[in-house]
């Protein structure tokens, strides 16, 4: 199969004052120097042993064809961008859903109108394929990253651009929550986002004293602000999605709370 | 690392001491062993140690009668199997396949649903309001729902119990419901109980700060105080949080009881005489084994309860074990949860402090004013960072760069949310997947039918909703938030296998007595008729220690009886745990 070249690198998000692509940085967010992995000292030794290996493991791809990797990496990359880390401070999102997928590790429940997580990823994937193959004749992963967020808004939107076959196999809605929440799972579990977010990560046996106005604990970081814009043709920053005025209020959320 | 943490600090940091097993820091214990061999015939087994089941196995090893409690899950080492972490926390749910629809469908496994010992008081964010007096009125005072067939004046002394046995912390005089005061002092106020506050102190609402809470503010015997970690729902590794695994199991153990953990009872064993003799249960290797016994109390929850009795059916009860009524698998219940995310100027730090810290119940009855029956309450929530993508992908329909951007003002919000009253519904309901009658079909890896679960909102439950989600939103703007967002979702579960007044309007008498099996009884979250707008976990410990009493002064007679008697039995409160009473409890009479 003659192989097309892959698509243009993806534009990196601007200073706002100069308008000039903002270099990757080690750590992106606005705690300059923050690091939950050097409190690990005062962890408890099961955490810090979970924690510690998440970081330094290399999840080996056991459930999706390479084939699928491909597309799925693209989606989840759009989902998750990371241009703006720096490539060595990257967080593995495919492997951990890959691992779960293969360990069949589920959250205890799947509605009536869904397939099983598997499943329900196979027929995503080949659907997005499909959409990149009717509209544009190329594979998914190849398509500018504009296309590649026109297809994938499509489905935010629960509207597909394309493939509608593939997508009546699954409820849209339930299938993008599916996805983004194990981005974010896995992306929010890394010790790295969460000194980019400046939450404390682990904390017992030390705890937390300084509870209110946002004080920060002498081991913590005061916040830092620096401007970005998001690349300027990104559908996916949230200024834009204000602008459009709707909320998302189709489906219940699934996580703990009360 | 340095040499001097390294140093163990109260068994935290390093690998605990084999073979003792702990339960928070400072409590060790012996794992359980195996006291009862399958051909003895006990007392009781109590399937499932959760909320009700670790509170009963306590009440009746204490009393002298020989149990034993199942769980499907293990028997934590707190200290081996918990972590300070969201991601690894997944295995304190009940993460086993169950199939989830209706109009409305309930998310079910981290959102609600427990497994091991301890059971949803391990993951609880630990809430412990009472019901009010109105609860067990709903149809009478308000012509829906129903009537529970007991009085709060029957339930409150076993409130009054279990807040010292747990022990609850919080304001020395509560307003709501029939107002009283709280043995343990209020917690300090987090960012974000302090933006619950300031919204209803501008609106002229009134608020609990500081608990009701079932996290201890000062330390007790063995358990240390809260540490403010956050980390409630993930398991609280401190032991400041209560959960019966460290408040009552443990002296269930002292007294005899059994626990038979990682043990999935699949079946309860009828005699043709219509008696219960026992359970059968597949062992971790997937062997199926039998347990005798001479009475059995089903603690499940609301959704393994009736998929446990369903699964029983046999000649004589053919549609599921208990369920004469046809009512077996209905009113499921879960309260609307919806999550209010308001943004700040000022740093919030959300993470810290237990999530659960402040409250409202101003809106809890029925207001004539109102278009609906009944009312919610406005609580503080504290959704770490996975939990708060996944509510920002909903509220705010977010992905990619627009995700990134939000995540990174994290500690700029707050969250506090609605618990609102969703009302008892015939066709909200648990069945079991067994592909019958036009069911779904799929099994467990022990070849049992899973529960399918549907729920459908009424329209009353969506007045209730809009309206209150709307209130919530008003405070967090008064607050001073400047964007306002919310998701829609449940919390808890309960229903299922409800209590009645009389055998045809429900499943178990008011005692948690099946009223079709005379040795068979219910005792959870599954048998409340209606449900508030509080979080459930108290009353369920609470009926428990009363069916506990009701048992124990019945003594044997439960065993051989047909014999219903309904009367109270008295409230004893020789059988607490060690060291629960000290004085100065305001009582309010």
């Amino acid at each position: 199969m003659a192989t097309k070249p892959d698509a243009p690198p993806p534009q990196m998000p601007t200073d706002p004052a100069t308008g000039r692509p903002l270099p990757p940085r080690e750590q992106p967010g606005y705690y300059p120097g923050f690091s939950t992995l050097e409190q690990q000292n005062y962890w408890d030794a099961a955490t810090r042993k979970l924690v510690l290996d998440r970081v330094a493991r290399t999840l080996p791809i056991r459930f999706f064809t390479p084939e699928e990797v491909r597309t799925l990496a693209a989606v989840v990359n759009r989902i998750l961008p990371q241009e703006d880390r720096a490539p060595a401070r990257r967080i593995d999102i495919l492997g951990v859903i890959d691992n779960r997928l293969f360990e069949n590790r589920i959250d205890g429940y799947r509605y009536i109108d869904m397939p099983p997580d598997q499943e329900a990823y196979r027929i995503g994937i080949r659907a997005f394929e499909q959409m990149a193959r009717t509209l544009f004749q190329r594979s998914f992963h190849e398509l500018a990253i504009i296309d590649q967020e026109r297809l994938i808004e499509s489905i935010h939107d629960a509207k597909p651009m394309a493939a509608q076959e593939d997508w009546s196999k699954l409820n849209i809605e339930r299938f993008w929550g599916l996805l983004v929440s194990d981005c974010c799972g896995a992306y929010y579990a890394h010790p790295w986002a969460w000194d980019e977010i400046g939450f404390g990560g682990p904390a017992y046996p030390r705890g937390y004293m300084r509870l209110e106005d946002g004080e920060a604990e002498p081991w913590e970081v005061e916040e830092s602000r620096y401007g970005w814009n998001a690349p300027s043709d990104t559908l996916s920053d949230d200024e834009r999605l204000h602008g459009s005025g709707q909320q998302h209020q189709t489906h219940h959320g699934t996580g703990g709370t009360h | 690392m340095s040499e001097e943490n390294e140093t163990p600090l109260l068994g935290a940091f390093g690998e605990p001491s084999k073979p003792l097993h702990y339960l928070g820091p400072m409590q060790q214990i012996q794992p359980p062993r195996r006291r009862f061999k399958e051909t003895e015939t006990v007392d009781y087994v109590i399937v499932g140690v959760g909320s009700a089941g670790g509170v009963l196995l306590q009440r009746l090893a204490r009393a002298g009668f020989s149990v034993i409690g199942f769980d499907a899950g293990p028997f934590w080492d707190t200290e081996r199997d918990w972590v300070s972490d969201e991601a690894g926390s997944h295995k304190l749910y009940w993460n086993d396949l169950r199939i989830t629809g209706g109009q409305h469908p309930l998310a079910l496994g981290e959102n609600n649903s427990g497994r091991g010992v301890g059971g949803g008081s391990v993951h609880w964010a630990a809430f412990t309001p009472r019901f009010h007096p109105s609860d067990f009125e709903v149809y009478t005072r308000d012509g829906v729902g129903a009537d529970w067939p007991l009085d709060y004046q029957d339930i409150e002394p076993y409130y009054e119990l279990l807040e010292q046995e747990i022990p609850v912390a919080g304001p020395a005089y509560y307003p709501w419901g029939k107002p009283h005061g709280y043995p343990y002092a209020p917690h300090p106020m987090g960012g974000v109980g302090d933006v619950l506050i300031k919204g209803c102190t501008r609106l002229g609402i009134g608020v609990s700060a500081g608990g009701p809470v079932a996290i201890l503010s000062a330390s007790r015997g063995n358990r240390p105080h809260c540490i403010y970690r956050g980390f409630c729902i993930q398991a609280c590794k401190v032991g400041a949080k209560a959960s019966t695994l460290i408040t009552h199991v443990p002296d269930a153990l002292e007294h005899g009881a059994e626990i038979r953990d990682n043990s999935m009872v699949s079946r309860v064993s009828m005699r043709p005489d219509g008696r219960a003799d026992g359970v059968f249960y597949f062992d971790q290797q997937g062997k199926e084994h039998f347990q005798r016994a001479r009475a059995v109390i089903v603690s499940g929850y609301a959704i393994e309860t009736p998929r446990l009795l369903l699964n029983s059916a046999c000649p004589g009860h053919e549609h599921g074990l208990a369920n004469s009524s046809g009512l077996l698998g209905k009113f499921l219940m879960a309260q609307a949860g919806n999550v209010i995310l308001g943004r700040f100027d000022d740093l919030i730090r959300l993470y810290k402090a237990p999530p659960a810290h402040a409250l409202t119940e101003e809106f809890y009855e029925t207001d004539p004013k109102r278009d609906f029956a009944r009312g919610f309450a406005i609580q503080t929530v504290g959704p770490l960072p996975i939990a708060f993508a996944r509510q920002m992908m909903t509220a705010k329909g977010l992905w990619g760069w627009g995700m990134r951007r939000t995540m990174m003002d994290y500690n700029h919000y707050a969250s506090i949310a609605l618990l609102g009253e969703i009302l008892p519904w015939e066709d909200n309901t648990v069945t079991l997947a067994d592909g019958h009658e036009g069911r779904p079909e799929a099994r467990d890896r022990f070849g049992l039918p899973v529960a399918s679960v549907t729920f459908n909102l009424h329209d009353n439950d969506k007045k209730m909703i809009e309206f209150g989600k709307n209130k919530v939103m008003e405070v967090m703007w008064a607050a001073g938030a400047t964007e306002v967002v919310q998701e829609s979702r449940y919390a808890h579960l309960v229903g299922g296998a409800r209590m009645s007044r009389t055998p045809d309007s429900g499943v178990v008498d008011k005692f948690g007595r099946s009223w079709d099996v005379p040795n068979l009884f219910v005792m959870d979250g599954s048998v409340m008729p209606t449900q508030g707008s509080a979080n459930p976990g108290l009353t369920i410990q609470a009926l428990a220690a009363r069916t506990a009493d009701y048992l124990i002064s019945h003594g044997d007679a439960i065993f051989t009886s047909s014999r219903r008697d309904l009367e109270e039995p008295p409230c004893r409160k020789t059988l607490s745990p060690p060291g629960t009473f000290t004085a100065g409890v305001p009582h309010l009479r």
